[in-house]
């Protein structure tokens, strides 16, 4: 106990991170097997030619000159970009505006509950769902038949519709989380700064794009790199959506381009350092991002 | 003691949506994890497999009714051998049973006995992980011998003189065909009887296409793989492979004859079944009088049976070739392999053999079997089934046919490639024909050299 008189906060501080660490333990345990794990093996499989089978052979940068002149991971970078370029700007676009609407309402419990449904929904179903409604004579053209009296394109049988319907899916399935997420961050503007402004004689749009904007921006930005980062992660969708990477490769993203190098085509190491050049990317995005950060978002201090 | 502590000092601790620092904290940590975790997919394995002494454990793909037929030899299998437990993991997908075992095979939890695709066995049987067969047929697996089957049938699951998987039973690509939709397309000829005589020419089946087309129903189905496009070169004619070399772009009678058969594809005679929309197969088109013509293998009369048609309405013929005489067409063929790993050998091999012997062969196909048996001596299966009528026509192109190549099924997904990015856009009007020759025996030649 002398000890303690003497140095009292020693001792808890110890004895908090102690608890501190046997906290973190499972969860750190669970990161390192399952995230720098693989990572250490995937990054040295990159420099390696191994189809699963015997040992690796290191074969330095050769799977790298081989994927960065590979028609297949370009086109797979494209409509990977492309998908992202498309579903997250319209995807948060829209969620802003059912943000906004839903948040003026009261009664809005049935409206998220329906918009929030496909965030719980497997990507697997919803996949599924779309692959029958997509069909020429699915309900989806049959609706565009009717309303429009077009005969609407067989979606998935064309490169740039069924890309166009990987999109579609995608910000149909997300769009109920991003809603969620920017009302809550509507519900953290003060009503005051907002009558204050309405008795400046700010009008509606001024008020949202002078006030609302700004001030949601932190959550804005916040969506944008989460979003950024699981479009360039799509696979699953894709995966059941299309088959074969779609037509001519129309649908091929990155993860699909490495899953079938790896998976389908044995070649663990091309596919490892297509995984790098993914983590590349993404990162490499999601600096840009952060750089526009200083110049658009406004944090409130 | 803990009660005594002072409160921690909220020193450190911020909350999110406070201070902009710990916000970017949080962003860089989840990004980063985020995209970590876009790696892990390249490296990541399942397992299911790895047994024990006393026990067997096999695996296979198929849908819950492909399953069924393999009741009866697994019972017969348990009756002769209460002391082996018999344990069975199917997967319902073909890619992703190959995606799961390639995977077991490398973290040694494979199953002891297991069906390899075609278009793998040559590929995985040089990575030693499948049991060498030349020392072990005989007694230990219930009197099986090499010699009991179809030569060529065994090319691709050799190597260097050693056999390491034997074909389960086989699947020709026969032209399944319906009557009434001849008969209403004003088709009097009847192809399997033009056959018979010799006179099932080329030029006939175009003219039926045409008539098909005219009458408002599809021609033919084709389904998008190895075996469509050099039957069709084969049927014409044409070589696709000399040996070890791919000479299809070479051969003066195989690019004009594949253009012909890509034309129709264009024109809409004939459809590529694989780009039909998901549940709106082949096989219902054909039994809905939609469809002229659907190159499939036994596993039709199924269909058939299940769809509540006329069964008489439907027979079966060879390819046309130019002279009407028949000519060697591919074979679609499963594999049964023994994991190299096995603990429990003896039990795997007494599996393996009763599995693939004539008994097992009659109890896995009689009745409304889906394949055709791949050894000697079991063929009044289908002969005495007497459907459809020309059942012998299955037998003929099987004795007359050939698998797939083994330089080819070698490079793993060589065929899948060349059948998705090069025959499909032919098929699709997208490029001809001698340009898509070149082109895959450019990819042939870069993919053997590695």
């Amino acid at each position: 106990m002398s000890t303690a008189t003497r140095n009292p906060e020693a001792a808890w501080r110890r004895r908090d991170r102690l608890w501190g660490m046997a906290f973190v333990a499972p969860q750190a345990l669970g990161m390192a097997v399952f995230t720098l794990l693989p990572f250490a093996v995937a990054f040295y499989l990159a420099f390696t030619e191994w189809n699963g089978f015997g040992t690796p052979q290191w074969v330095g940068l050769a799977n790298f000159a081989d994927q960065i002149g590979d028609p297949l991971l370009r086109r797979s970078i494209l409509n990977t970009l492309v998908l992202a370029l498309v579903t997250v700007p319209i995807g948060l676009g829209l969620s802003m505006v059912l943000a906004t609407m839903l948040n003026s309402i009261r009664r809005r419990g049935l409206y998220l509950l329906l918009l929030f449904a496909p965030v719980v929904t497997s990507q697997v179903a919803i996949a599924l769902i779309w692959q029958q409604m997509l069909r020429p004579d699915g309900a989806f053209s049959s609706l565009i038949a009717r309303v429009l009296g077009v005969v609407p394109p067989d979606w998935l049988a064309n490169p740039y519709t069924a890309l166009a319907a990987v999109c579609l899916v995608t910000i149909w399935a997300s769009v109920g989380l991003n809603t969620v997420i920017f009302m809550a961050g509507l519900q953290n503007i003060s009503p005051s700064v907002l009558e204050a402004a309405q008795i400046d004689g700010a009008g509606v749009l001024t008020r949202f794009l002078r006030i609302v904007l700004p001030m949601v921006s932190p959550v804005i930005f916040y969506q944008s790199v989460v979003a950024f980062i699981s479009s360039l992660q799509t696979f699953d969708l894709v995966f059941v959506l299309v088959k074969d990477a779609g037509p001519d490769n129309g649908t091929r993203t990155i993860v699909y381009h490495i899953y079938d190098e790896g998976f389908q085509k044995s070649d663990f190491g091309v596919s490892s350092a297509a995984s790098i050049i993914l983590l590349a990317l993404t990162l490499l995005i999601t600096a840009i991002q952060f750089g526009a950060q200083k110049r658009f978002v406004h944090y409130e201090e | 003691m803990v009660q005594n502590n002072p409160r921690p000092s909220r020193r450190g601790v911020t909350r999110l949506g406070q201070s902009p620092l710990s916000r970017r904290l949080v962003l860089g940590g989840a990004l980063g994890g985020a995209a970590l975790g876009a790696l892990g997919l390249s490296a990541c394995s399942g397992s299911s497999g790895a047994s024990s002494e006393g026990q067997v454990i096999w695996s296979t793909w198929g849908s819950p009714e492909d399953l069924k037929t393999f009741d009866k030899v697994q019972a017969a299998y348990t009756d002769n051998h209460p002391e082996t437990e018999l344990v069975f993991n199917p997967v319902p997908s073909y890619s992703e049973y190959h995606s799961k075992l390639l995977t077991q095979l490398s973290a040694g939890s494979a199953p002891d006995v297991f069906y390899v695709g075609d278009d793998h066995v040559a590929s995985l049987l040089r990575n030693d992980v499948l049991l060498g067969l030349n020392d072990q047929l005989g007694e230990k697996t219930a009197g099986l011998s090499a010699d009991d089957f179809n030569e060529r049938l065994l090319e691709i699951a050799t190597l260097d003189g050693e056999l390491y998987a034997l074909p389960n039973d086989v699947n020709p690509d026969t032209l399944w065909y319906d009557k009434q939709a001849l008969e209403d397309a004003g088709i009097t000829e009847d192809p399997a009887a033009l056959a018979e005589q010799d006179q099932w020419t080329t030029e006939a089946y175009f003219e039926m296409l045409a008539k098909l087309q005219a009458s408002g129903v599809h021609g033919a189905a084709y389904y998008n793989y190895w075996a469509t496009h050099y039957s069709w070169i084969t049927s014409q004619g044409g070589q696709v492979y000399d040996g070890d070399a791919f000479v299809a772009h070479e051969d003066p009678l195989a690019a004009p004859a594949l253009q012909d058969f890509a034309d129709r594809f264009v024109s809409g005679e004939q459809i590529v079944a694989d780009t039909l929309p998901e549940g709106a197969g082949v096989g219902s088109l054909l039994v809905t009088h939609q469809l002229g013509f659907l190159a499939a293998g036994r596993y039709m009369i199924g269909s058939i049976e299940d769809a509540g048609v006329d069964t008489a309405l439907y027979d079966i013929v060879r390819w046309p070739t130019p002279d009407g005489a028949a000519a060697p067409t591919g074979v679609a063929a499963s594999y049964l392999a023994v994991n190299a790993q096995t603990q429990a050998q003896e039990a795997a091999l007494g599996f393996f053999g009763e599995f693939l012997n004539t008994d097992g062969q009659r109890l896995r196909l009689e009745g409304s079997g889906t394949a055709v048996p791949s050894i000697e001596g079991a063929d009044e299966l289908i002969t005495e089934s007497a459907y459809p009528e020309h059942a012998q026509t299955m037998l003929d192109m099987r004795d007359l046919g050939y698998a797939n190549f083994a330089v080819e099924a070698a490079v793993p997904d060589l065929s899948g490639t060349i059948s998705v990015d090069h025959m499909l856009p032919l098929y699709e009007g997208a490029k001809d024909a001698a340009t898509t020759l070149d082109e895959v025996a450019a990819l042939i030649a870069e993919e053997t050299a590695q």
